[in-house]
């Protein structure tokens, strides 16, 4: 994949929200690289602009100042339908609510974003199912969102994400509202396809969650404090992670 | 060391070699494997202050082996440490020592030590994770273990976190 | 693109799935409207033109031929665009001697089984029967004019001089001439023996033959051929458009408060689906905003719920079509025969879809501008005590309503939007109570409407002064003036004006003159609005007018309220005339003692010779209005209601966070209930007082403008009667407490939820 343009680029992107007239700035000059495969956690303490990064990276919120390029293709500049068609072909969406749409199935649910991408009835029900099937929630397809516990809603949700083989996923704090079990399904579910090649950023407070890529951006009052590869551990002996208990013990 | 051996003795008497493996299987991958040598050397100092005794036991085609036994007096220790409250860990982090006095000597900024401190952070947690999905799901002990070693390093990210939000 | 509706349709499939019963309720609510419009349309149009169903019922014919002799029936049916003949019947003029009146009519032969076509509607007794020769069926109106029931026995003279005593069977209706005394001579349909007997000479009688069109439009084109066929034997021909024209009432004032009240039920029918979608697009706002964030533009957003609201719409205006229909066809069969006609029909069905498109673009306005970031479930805001709060706390309220007050208006748009949707029904059914009383008030007191004379006599066969003296010798009658109506020139006009000349300038008739002055002089002279529109003249100026072929100069002094002719009447003293239109008067107009019952008096009148006639109240022909009220008022209070129970739905879903803080504080159920109840019902009793005080202010006001624009003029609009405003007023706020207790009931003994959501 080496040559392709990255999937994420952003230049020095601003945004201030004017709250009762008064300016606060929110995200302070921002520069980004995503590369095609990446799996980065933004993480930053709350305040810090990472929610307000991610919705401007997905076209949720318009950026005050600065570009965001998508795939090789300026998207800061578009209009608010067309970031939205934009988001249909490319960008799937994880959020901390699972923001299912209530009064729809559950197969509804992950079948709408293959519709509005294009694809025929048949096309998008063979798609849902293979999602389903993966993520283990085959027989829950005609249940209702309300019905299901968190971690399924929130599974559904990175399926209907994944509906379209979009180029990027983007993640806000996925895991906020789960209990550690279910976290932990999550978290697997989001190494499982990251192996297999997608994209994803992710904010995140959550260590557990964020050790899962490979790539660190701590934001810190809106600007980037730190943008790294978490390394490897040298462990003495080479053998168990037992060092690693011990520190604390 | 020296109480759980007493506490695995409690249990049954047995040889050195057997509490090594004891220990590994209770424990799990999560805990630090014991070293043969220390065991023995840690039951010789129980031995002479009377908390065990040892039973030379013959075998044949190969040397004599110890087995130890729990003595009234090792009861009694033991209990005493079963009833006494244990100590939480205490704050006497040495990276925050760095944090601190690294900067007035002008060899390091603040923000490198931190962003430094927290890839190492996350290099831990990662191993943590790691290890969890290796570790026997049925070991509930061995994955409490580890649980609470993820929540220590949540902890020191946090506190990582605060110490860069409030120091200049 | 085709895809991309897939999913739109995915999801307003599974929306209207999971309410399927308020979906149903909008559809009704709409139906109910277009329904009530329909049939109040139908009914207006019935009774305003009751040509078309007389027509269509007796399955007339467009054209009638009269022929000194027996037409070449086959050559007409032959004629292109004739479907069918009726006839021919012979006729013959005649003279009806009833009391001491002489009448001319018109004996139509007819056979003793009902025809085909241009079959009379027998409305009372029964048809002619060849066993009792002598029994005739006669035409409603004509009887009626007369005073005949059936069993009433009358005496015919013939042209050569014969008396013949009958008896009338049965009165009919018929769509081939019309009303008496409209259209003259009057008409008994008799058997041809009868026929015979009455005018035994064959040339003194004429065949008249009824010709039934394909299509009405062909009418003067088969009329040419027709008369061309029959060369010369056609005398005469009367056409369908005639017979309606005759028919046709003045129907300004009503077209125009039909179109008053189609623009208040279109209104509330807008308010009931803008309130229905809405409050649906405010509780699926996050479902919305994650839409956006699938990938769902603006307008697929605007799209959507346009659609999905708009198919209620559109659906529930197509359902009330069709149960208008059905229930003018089976339920109102008796009343109505024929559908509204397609004009009024395509303007009520393309008004209500319009009023549909609106209604929910508002709505679907709202939800396409939603952000797309599908944020943490909305927190209401933390209230600060509103202005409304302290007042309570001032008068030392009890806490629960202090807090009520409180929740009332701390969301600013929802409370009012409440207020409105309270507020608009309520502010329409006081002008529907406007309009009732005004009503009331026509026939309370006719004067008001230039009705002070209940009956108008002719002299028939005495001399006027005779007529004079018999009318004033009845002990109901306290005044009588001279009348003539006469036909005006006025300048710059291709058509004349009615002239009414009625009283004495120095004793003129109590026309109700509502601005300027009564005419007190010869030459002065009061005009209806509809006249001053047409001459663009204003009080004070004068007209120069022809009566009668004298021209003549009046000065306009006064305005009266003028129901007839659509106002476009100059009334003038009698003396004011030139003495040969004025002498000796047409008719006598008689004022009658206050309580005094006309029917009677005209019934003792017309015993002693006289032809009276009853005037109409405008009331009465209005009548069709009350029906349209009341069906509108029922609506509107629906509305009303569906309205309020979305703002108290919408409230508890607000406050489901506050409920077990204001429980944890020690608010006993009862005092929750109160609490709950006073969130909505105030908004509600305050929309109620609202919308009745703008309501009566603007009935009499809007009526008056409903006067002025169809030449009544101004002067006619009541405010509702303060009794009936204060029983409504009262009804509305107990429903709207009610409505708000019964979910706050609920709510208050409903546990305690451990997380809100």
């Amino acid at each position: 994949m080496s040559g392709e343009a990255p999937v994420v680029r952003a230049v020095n992107l601003v945004k201030i929200y004017q709250t009762g007239g008064v300016p606060v700035p929110a995200v302070r000059g921002v520069d980004l690289t995503v590369e095609a495969g990446e799996f980065v956690a933004i993480m930053g303490p709350s305040g810090s602009g990472k929610s307000t990064l991610i919705h401007m990276l997905g076209g949720l919120d318009s950026r005050t100042s600065g570009e965001i390029w998508l795939d090789g293709t300026r998207a800061d500049t578009l209009s608010e339908s067309a970031w939205a068609v934009l988001r249909r072909e490319k960008i799937g969406f994880v959020f901390q609510f699972f923001n299912l749409v209530a009064n729809m199935t559950v197969a509804d649910n992950v079948e709408l974003p293959a519709l509005l991408g294009g694809a025929s009835p048949r096309q998008a029900r063979e798609r849902r199912e293979y999602l389903l099937g993966e993520l283990g929630l085959a027989d829950r397809a005609e249940a209702s969102p309300a019905q299901l516990s968190g971690g399924e809603q929130q599974r559904v949700a990175l399926a209907r994400a994944l509906a379209n083989h979009p180029r990027l996923l983007l993640a806000d704090e996925p895991t906020g509202n789960l209990d550690s079990r279910n976290t932990r399904d999550v978290l697997r579910l989001l190494g499982q396809v990251h192996r297999q090649g997608q994209t994803i950023v992710m904010v995140t407070h959550d260590a557990r969650v964020a050790s899962m890529a490979d790539r660190v951006v701590s934001l810190l009052d809106g600007q980037i404090a730190d943008d790294g590869a978490i390394p490897r551990v040298r462990r003495r002996g080479g053998g168990s992670a037992g060092d690693v208990v011990e520190l604390h013990g | 060391m020296r109480q759980p051996l007493l506490a695995l003795l409690a249990k049954e008497p047995a040889h050195g070699y057997e509490l090594k493996q004891a220990l590994e299987t209770i424990f799990g991958s999560a805990y630090p494997s014991p070293n043969i040598g220390q065991i023995y050397v840690t039951l010789g100092r129980l031995e002479k202050d009377g908390y065990v005794r040892s039973v030379d036991v013959e075998q044949a085609n190969r040397p004599n082996k110890k087995v130890y036994y729990i003595t009234a007096a090792g009861l009694e220790a033991l209990q005493t440490w079963v009833e006494e409250p244990t100590e939480g860990p205490r704050v006497r982090d040495e990276f925050f020592m760095k944090l601190v006095l690294a900067p007035m000597t002008g060899l390091s900024d603040r923000m490198a030590l931190v962003n430094r401190q927290r890839r190492h952070y996350l290099a831990l947690m990662r191993d943590l994770r790691e290890l969890a999905e290796r570790t026997d799901p049925a070991n509930r002990v061995a994955l409490l273990l580890i649980e609470g070693a993820m929540l220590h390093l949540q902890a020191d990210l946090d506190w990582l976190e605060r110490c860069q939000e409030e120091l200049p | 693109m085709i895809t991309t509706r897939t999913a739109e349709l995915r999801w307003i499939r599974a929306d209207l799935r999971a309410r399927r019963g308020q979906a149903a309720l909008t559809i009704l609510t709409v139906a109910g409207i277009v329904a009530a419009l329909i049939i109040g349309a139908t009914l207006l149009e019935d009774g305003t033109n009751p040509w078309r169903g007389l027509f269509e019922r007796s399955n007339s014919a467009h054209i009638w031929i009269h022929s000194k002799d027996v037409p070449d029936v086959s050559a007409l049916r032959r004629l292109r665009g004739v479907t069918d003949i009726a006839g021919p019947y012979r006729s013959a003029p005649a003279t009806l001697v009833t009391g001491n009146r002489r009448v001319p009519i018109t004996l139509q032969e007819s056979p003793a089984a009902l025809p085909a076509v241009a079959r009379p509607l027998l409305r009372e007794g029964r048809w002619l029967d060849v066993h009792a020769p002598n029994g005739v069926v006669v035409e409603r109106s004509f009887a009626r004019a007369l005073g005949l029931h059936p069993g009433s026995p009358f005496t015919v003279t013939g042209l050569n001089g014969a008396t013949h005593r009958l008896t009338v069977a049965g009165l009919a209706e018929s769509g081939d001439q019309g009303f008496y005394p409209e259209w003259t001579p009057g008409l008994a349909w008799t058997l041809a023996q009868t026929l015979t007997l009455v005018e035994p000479a064959p040339g003194r009688t004429e065949m008249v033959t009824g010709l039934r069109l394909a299509d009405p439009a062909d009418t003067d084109l088969v009329v040419q051929r027709a008369v061309f066929t029959l060369r010369n034997q056609v005398q005469r021909v009367t056409t369908w458009r005639e017979v309606r024209a005759s028919m046709e009432l003045d129907n300004r004032l009503l077209g125009l408060l039909l179109a008053l009240f189609g623009g208040a039920g279109l209104v509330a029918a807008a308010l009931a689906l803008t309130n229905a979608a809405g409050g649906r697009v405010l509780m699926q706002l996050r479902d919305i905003a994650t839409l956006k964030s699938l990938g769902f533009t603006r307008g697929q957003v605007v799209r959507m719920l346009v659609a999905e609201h708009g198919t209620l719409g559109l659906l529930g205006i197509a359902v009330g079509a069709v149960v208008a229909r059905l229930i003018t066809a089976y339920a109102m069969g008796e009343a109505v025969v024929v559908p509204l006609s397609a004009g009024p029909l395509a303007a009520i069905l393309a008004g209500a879809s319009l009023t549909v498109l609106v209604a929910v673009l508002i709505p679907a306005w709202r939800g396409g501008r939603t952000p797309p970031i599908p944020a943490a479930p909305a927190v209401p805001p933390r209230g600060h005590l509103s202005r409304l709060a302290r007042i309570a706390l001032l008068v030392r309220l009890p806490p629960a309503l202090v807090l009520g007050a409180r929740d009332s208006f701390t969301r600013r748009t929802p409370a009012v939007l409440t207020v409105c949707g309270v507020a608009i029904p309520m502010m329409m059914i006081t002008i529907g109570l406007g309009c009732w009383a005004t009503l009331d008030d026509f026939k309370q007191h006719p004067e008001s409407v230039g009705q002070a004379a209940a009956l108008t006599i002719r002299p028939g066969e005495l001399t006027i002064e005779e007529a004079r003296q018999r009318a004033m010798a009845d002990p109901d009658v306290v005044a009588v003036y001279p009348g003539a109506e006469l036909d005006a020139l006025v300048p710059w006009q291709t058509r004349t004006v009615r002239t009414r000349a009625l009283g004495q300038s120095s004793d003129p008739y109590p026309f109700p003159v509502v601005e300027g002055r009564m005419f007190a002089d010869r030459g002065e002279a009061v005009a209806g609005q509809g006249l001053l529109d047409l001459l663009g003249v204003q009080i004070g100026d004068r007209v120069r007018v022809t009566i009668g072929g004298t021209p003549l100069i009046v000065r306009i002094v006064g305005r009266v309220v003028e129901p007839e002719q659509d106002g476009e009447v100059l009334s003038l003293g009698v003396d004011s005339l030139a003495a040969k239109d004025a002498e000796p008067p047409q008719f006598y107009a008689l004022v009658l003692r206050p309580g005094a019952d006309a029917a009677q008096v005209r019934a003792r009148l017309q015993r002693q010779g006289l032809e009276v006639t009853q005037a109409v109240n405008p009331a009465d022909r209005l009548a069709v209005i009350r029906v349209i009220i009341v069906a509108l008022v029922v609506v509107l209070a629906l509305i009303g209601l569906a309205s309020l129970l979305t703002a108290s739905a919408l409230g508890l879903r607000d406050h489901a966070l506050d409920l077990a803080v204001l429980k944890a504080m020690g608010l006993t159920p009862r005092q929750v209930m109160a609490t709950l109840a006073t969130a909505t019902g105030l908004p509600a009793a305050v929309g109620v007082l609202l919308g009745a005080a703008a309501g009566a202010a603007a009935s009499g006001w809007l009526i008056d403008l409903e006067g002025r624009g169809s030449g009544v003029g101004a002067g006619i609009g009541r405010a509702p009667a303060p009794g009936m405003l204060a029983a409504t007023l009262l009804i509305a706020v107990g429903a709207a407490l009610l409505v708000a207790l019964i979910p706050a009931r609920r709510a208050a003994r409903a546990q305690v939820p451990v997380t809100a959501r």
